[in-house]
């Protein structure tokens, strides 16, 4: 008998189409794990059981009819709530959307489900992606799947720890300041962050839309190649201005050694204050692997990459103000009841309607854009972010990737981290990716020596080379996987392996 | 130079989020702290540097055609007024725009 | 209150006009693919995009750009081939996202202008020597006072409509006073450019003909129906006064609801001569919105300015920013059919038309495809071909408004039935309004109705000399020197003939018998 914890999405695709066990049998297994693990976790701010059960239907009936299958086909997938998908309630854990049905799909979603996808569930984030914990979710928390005492991180801390937990095989989050990456170091999965424009963002709720970007979890990387296929295959979306035609078969080179590539490293990052002493260690380990392997390891210098906080919390909070003007509590969403005014009932529906974090950015956002500030801070960040993006550009021109941490530590206890400027420093190595468009993928290396929570390392790359970022993650895990490093791959968290999901 | 009380809460005035006094006082704390956060945008010397609005590159003049597809997105009626707070007939509705106030608009 | 007249005398009046207007002829939204229509019911055309709904992208409209850029070329604007579309702030329901998408500082088009031709009795507001334009070039008077004076455009840019909002429990549906308001988005995300102009506008009737002009022009360019009425143009009036020889702008006025020429004209000869009333009682002109009340005549405030409005203007992070290339720029040059100046230029020269009246024919599309249909089937060749052409022009200018069934034969047919002294002007009248909307031939018309006039002197010869025989009084009234009592005799002459004798042909006649 075999059980969802230890198949990948590529052996759940191949056995549906196979036969040996039907997309129907695979939802049951997915849901009946959600259902045991799920009151531990708590990952998901909605399980999506009859669409999942439809959608596998529907699967089996193609199957019996003789048509070919998805590639995905009967590969349960969580989403972020941030994500439209008709028939669910999209939240973004808001209580500004707690009621909110969706009225279309997003691209990104349908693309996994015409891939053959079964849909079992929306995942809890930070209100409106704002925050690294999942804490500022209006519902309720998600706690790591290796310590439920920890964050799972954020803002897609319920689609890492879901996949961490094995309650979904696969699951998509939004990444806009580290939002997929720091979630999937601290649950020890695969989280990918393509390039900016790689992947549609239509029906994603916009927190900021020049940095947003969606992108896959799983616990293989050769999951996240496949997801990255369903997702780019049809090429740009006509829906999305910003969306980019980038289909390339993300699993091709996959295996394709790295024995002459090069990993650029960046010193002044290695010994950034606030870094942990294992995560570096196991950064040194990642690098030696690499290097073992065959890859070259040179320095580079990215000398602007100190000033990309400062400029991300200065064009992320104007664009999320700009793009969370539009809930007024009129057209949808939390409506303060018996106002006299329509500018008591906009101002009371918004404050009671978001939460303090999303409050504080619009807050921030509206001042920076204010007639002066938006020239003392506006614009000058964003020719900052020009210097950013040309420090990379030279960066790559002696190197094929850059590796560095996912977050300066692992995850930390509920509680500890409460102040949000303090916690805002937490993104320093994530955040530089965002704020110049190019791809990232944060790759498991196992579990740290200090605090036993999992560690990765992220994998960064000029725009547009997201199938080599794939192929430098994989050479990373096969590392891991032959006991170079850390050792330990990214199963799923033992205290959750087993418990439903069998098929 | 800190932001005052009284400069926040003429942002949140615009910004239409009413806060509370102990609210507002949270809010100037943060904002204050905030923007200190973002002292090192202003150390720049950034003169003839280009901003980067888009992070994409070269990528322009992206268009749509003038074709009416009602299959890919409209909405029907009731789908349209499903997520609001309050309608009336087929339109939503929002409560009095003046108020008492004489003001015109 | 003072005449218009009198207060420009001592003041200069400095008008610069916003005029936004509709792409009504595009098929579907600005960002969105929903159909154009401001006539189904409400919320018909609705989709997440031009509702706002969180997770929609606005995709721009290819035609609507084009159209934008053919605006600016046929305003003599620059084309910017760099430019962005930018986020505008301001929390009302009318805009589904809170915020317009228009453009920023770079619109894609800069720096053009008009050309204004002012002729007859509105070329007199402006006091003769006030002999500059705008721009500083020189205005020179013709003979009759007309002049031609350049008004420059500021800019030309594309953005999105607003939603409409109805408001109940006020009175008359007005804002003031309602209890609630509700909101139709049907009209939210139309295509919309909005043209600024510099200040160069010295007069209400300058006013008024640059934006006759202008909508003769976007009408020619086939970019929108530009109707007034309906709202698919809209006018704002900015306006300040200045003591002349004041190089210094005084604090200028807005004034809204513009929905006439008339209304044009009128709201800023009354709102000119109320701030010259106020100026000169001491008083000062506060920065305001007016709006203006056709029924009581007179401008009321709207909105006290007190500060700028702040609002908060960024590059819209979800749209490309534009590189315009030559290729698409020339496809839109391609586009221009011949403007309204050209073709009035044109209609004088070849046809040789009164300026008015080329005016009239060259300014509405429609208008000047009709007119140049029936000019065309004069033969050059034929008896009175000059004349055949200079009437087919006045039937157009004079009979043929209120008549839309009339096709290009009938109007040359007409024109030819006038030009030959067949039937007289009132009978035309007649002739138009029974072929109106029919295929039928004017000639057969005149025929069957018996119409045709007599034009063979030896017939109405005998009419003549018995009108003469007894009308004795009016004769010796002609000889006493009251020659215009002409008029009566021939009057009684077509009465006589019962209305087929040529009047012409009957007045000359009657000068002859009587001077003989
Ligand atoms: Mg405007
Ligand atoms: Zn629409």
């Amino acid at each position: 008998m075999a059980s969802l914890d230890s198949l990948s999405a590529a052996q759940i695709a191949a056995g549906v189409a196979q036969g040996d066990f039907t997309a129907t049998e695979v939802a049951q297994a997915a849901l009946d794990a959600i259902d045991s693990r799920e009151k531990d976790v708590q990952a998901f701010l909605q399980v999506s059981a009859d669409l999942a059960l439809e959608a596998a239907k529907r699967t089996d009936a193609r199957r019996a009819a003789g048509e070919k299958l998805g590639p995905l086909a009967g590969v349960p997938v969580a989403f972020k709530d941030n994500m439209h998908l008709v028939g669910t309630r999209t939240t973004c854990a808001s209580k500004m959307l707690a009621n909110y049905d969706s009225v279309f799909t997003a691209t990104c979603v349908q693309r996994l489900l015409d891939a053959g996808a079964t849909p079992v569930g929306k995942t809890n984030m930070d209100e409106f992606a704002f925050g690294s914990t999942t804490e500022s979710s209006a519902f309720h928390r998600t706690n790591n799947p290796w310590d439920t005492g920890r964050v799972p991180g954020g803002s897609s801390g319920g689609s890492a720890a879901a996949v961490a937990a094995g309650e979904a095989t696969l699951a998509l989050g939004s990444d806009t300041g580290g939002s997929i990456r720091q979630p999937a170091s601290f649950c020890g999965v695969v989280g990918m962050k393509p390039t900016y424009g790689a992947v549609s963002r239509y029906g994603v709720v916009a927190f900021g839309s020049s940095l947003d970007q969606v992108g896959p979890f799983g616990r293989r990387v050769e999951d996240v190649a496949l997801a990255m296929n369903a997702l780019t295959a049809e090429g740009a979306d006509p829906l999305d201005s910003t969306s980019q035609n980038c289909a390339v078969d993300f699993l091709e080179h996959l295996d394709d050694p790295v024995e002459g590539l090069t990993v650029g490293v960046v010193p002044q990052l290695m010994e950034a204050k606030g870094l942990s002493q294992e995560v570096r260690d196991a950064l040194t380990a990642a690098v030696a692997s690499l290097a073992s392997q065959g890859a070259r390891v040179v320095e580079v210098e990215l000398p602007n990459i100190a000033s990309a906080i400062a400029a991300y919390y200065v064009i992320a909070p104007c664009e999320a103000f700009s793009n969370l003007a539009r809930f007024d509590g009129v057209r949808y969403g939390y409506q303060e009841p018996d106002c006299q005014t329509l500018a008591e009932q906009t101002s009371l529906s918004r404050a009671h309607g978001f939460g303090e974090e999303a409050k504080r950015r619009q807050m921030l956002g509206a001042y920076l854009l204010s007639s002066g500030v938006y020239e003392k801070y506006y614009y000058p960040a964003q020719q900052v972010r020009t210097l950013i993006t040309q420090d990379y550009a030279r960066a790559y021109q002696k190197c094929d990737v850059i590796l560095l941490p996912s977050a300066p530590t692992t995850a930390w206890r509920f509680g500890d981290v409460s102040d949000p400027t303090q916690m805002y420093a937490s993104d320093m190595f994530t955040i530089s990716n965002n704020i110049c468009g190019n791809g990232g993928i944060s790759v498991p290396l196992g579990l740290a020596t200090q605090s036993h929570m999992p560690v990765s390392a992220q994998l960064q790359g000029p725009a547009f080379s997201d199938r080599r970022l794939l192929r430098f993650a994989r050479a990373i895990e096969r590392g891991v996987d032959q006991g170079l490093g850390l050792g330990g791959g990214a199963p799923v968290a033992p205290d959750f392996a087993g418990r439903g999901g069998d098929l | 130079m800190a932001l005052s009380q009284d400069d926040v809460a003429q942002i949140a005035d615009y910004a239409r989020i009413a806060l509370t006094p102990s609210e507002l006082e949270q809010m100037t704390t943060y904002m204050n702290e905030a923007v200190d956060l973002l002292e090192p945008i202003t150390h720049y010397d950034l003169d003839g540097v280009e901003p980067t609005f888009h992070p994409i590159g070269d990528l322009s003049n992206v268009m749509g055609e003038d074709v009416v597809d009602d299959s890919v997105r409209a909405l029907p009626i009731d789908v349209a007024l499903h997520n609001a707070g309050s309608t009336h007939d087929r339109y939503f509705r929002v409560p009095s725009i003046l108020g008492d106030s004489e003001e015109d608009f | 209150m003072k005449k218009l007249q009198e207060v420009l005398r001592d003041w200069e009046a400095v008008i610069g006009l916003e005029v936004h207007t509709e792409l009504t002829t595009l098929d579907t939204k600005m960002f969105c693919n929903c159909r154009l229509s401001h006539d189904d019911p409400p919320n018909t055309n609705v989709c997440p995009v031009c509702l706002g709904m969180p997770g929609a992208l606005p995709v721009p409209n290819r035609k609507a750009i084009q159209s934008i850029v053919m605006a600016g070329l046929a305003t003599n604007c620059q084309i910017m081939k760099h430019s962005m579309f930018y986020r505008k702030h301001y929390f009302y329901p009318d805009m589904a996202k809170n915020f317009q998408t228009t453009q920023g500082p770079v619109a894609f088009c800069m720096h053009g202008h008009l050309d204004l031709s002012v002729e007859g009795e509105g070329a007199a507001e402006r006091p003769e020597w006030e002999s500059t334009a705008g721009d500083g070039t020189p205005v020179e008077r013709a003979a009759d006072g007309s002049y031609t004076v350049p008004i420059r455009i500021l800019r030309i840019h594309m953005e999105e409509d607003a939603a409409k909002m109805v408001h109940s429990g006020g009175t008359e549906g007005r804002i003031t006073g309602a209890s609630e308001s509700f909101i139709d988005y049907n009209r939210c995300g139309t295509p919309l450019i909005e043209l600024v102009t510099e200040p160069d506008l010295r007069t209400p009737e300058e006013a008024r003909l640059f934006m006759e002009d202008l909508q003769q022009t976007f009408r020619t360019l086939g970019i929108s129906d530009c109707s007034l009425e309906s709202g698919s143009m809209r006018c704002d009036g900015n306006i300040s006064l200045r003591r002349r020889g004041e190089t210094r702008l005084g604090t200028k006025a807005e004034m809204k609801n513009i929905n006439s020429f008339k209304s044009l004209h009128d709201a800023l000869e009354y709102e000119i001569c109320r701030q010259a009333e106020v100026l000169e009682e001491g008083g000062i002109i506060y920065q305001e919105t007016r709006h203006w009340e056709p029924s009581h005549h007179r401008t009321v405030v709207m909105r006290v300015k007190e500060t700028e409005d702040d609002y908060r203007l960024f590059p819209d992070p979800d749209l490309a920013p534009f590189d315009l290339t030559d290729d698409f720029i020339n496809e839109a040059r391609a586009r221009i059919p011949e403007l309204p100046h050209a073709k009035r230029d044109r209609y004088v020269r070849d046809f040789g038309l009164k300026p008015a009246d080329a005016r009239q024919l060259a300014g509405d599309p429609a208008t000047a495809a009709l007119f140049e249909s029936a000019v065309a089937l004069v033969k050059p060749g034929e008896k009175d071909a000059a004349k055949v052409q200079a009437t087919v022009a006045n039937v157009m200018v004079n009979l043929l408004p209120g008549h839309e069934g009339v096709s290009a034969e009938q109007v040359f047919s007409l024109a030819r039935l006038l030009a030959t002294d067949a039937i007289t002007f009132a009978q035309a009248r007649e002739v138009l309004e029974a072929v109106d909307g029919t295929d039928d031939d004017p000639e057969r018309v005149v025929d069957e109705r018996g119409m045709r006039q007599v034009s063979d002197t030896s017939a109405l010869a005998p009419i003549v000399e018995e009108v003469l025989a007894r009308c004795q009084d009016q004769v010796n009234q002609y000889h006493d020197g009251n020659k215009k009592v002409v008029g009566y005799l021939v009057g009684q002459c077509m009465k006589a003939s019962k209305g087929k004798g040529n009047p012409k042909l009957f007045n000359q006649m009657l000068r002859e018998a009587l001077e003989a």
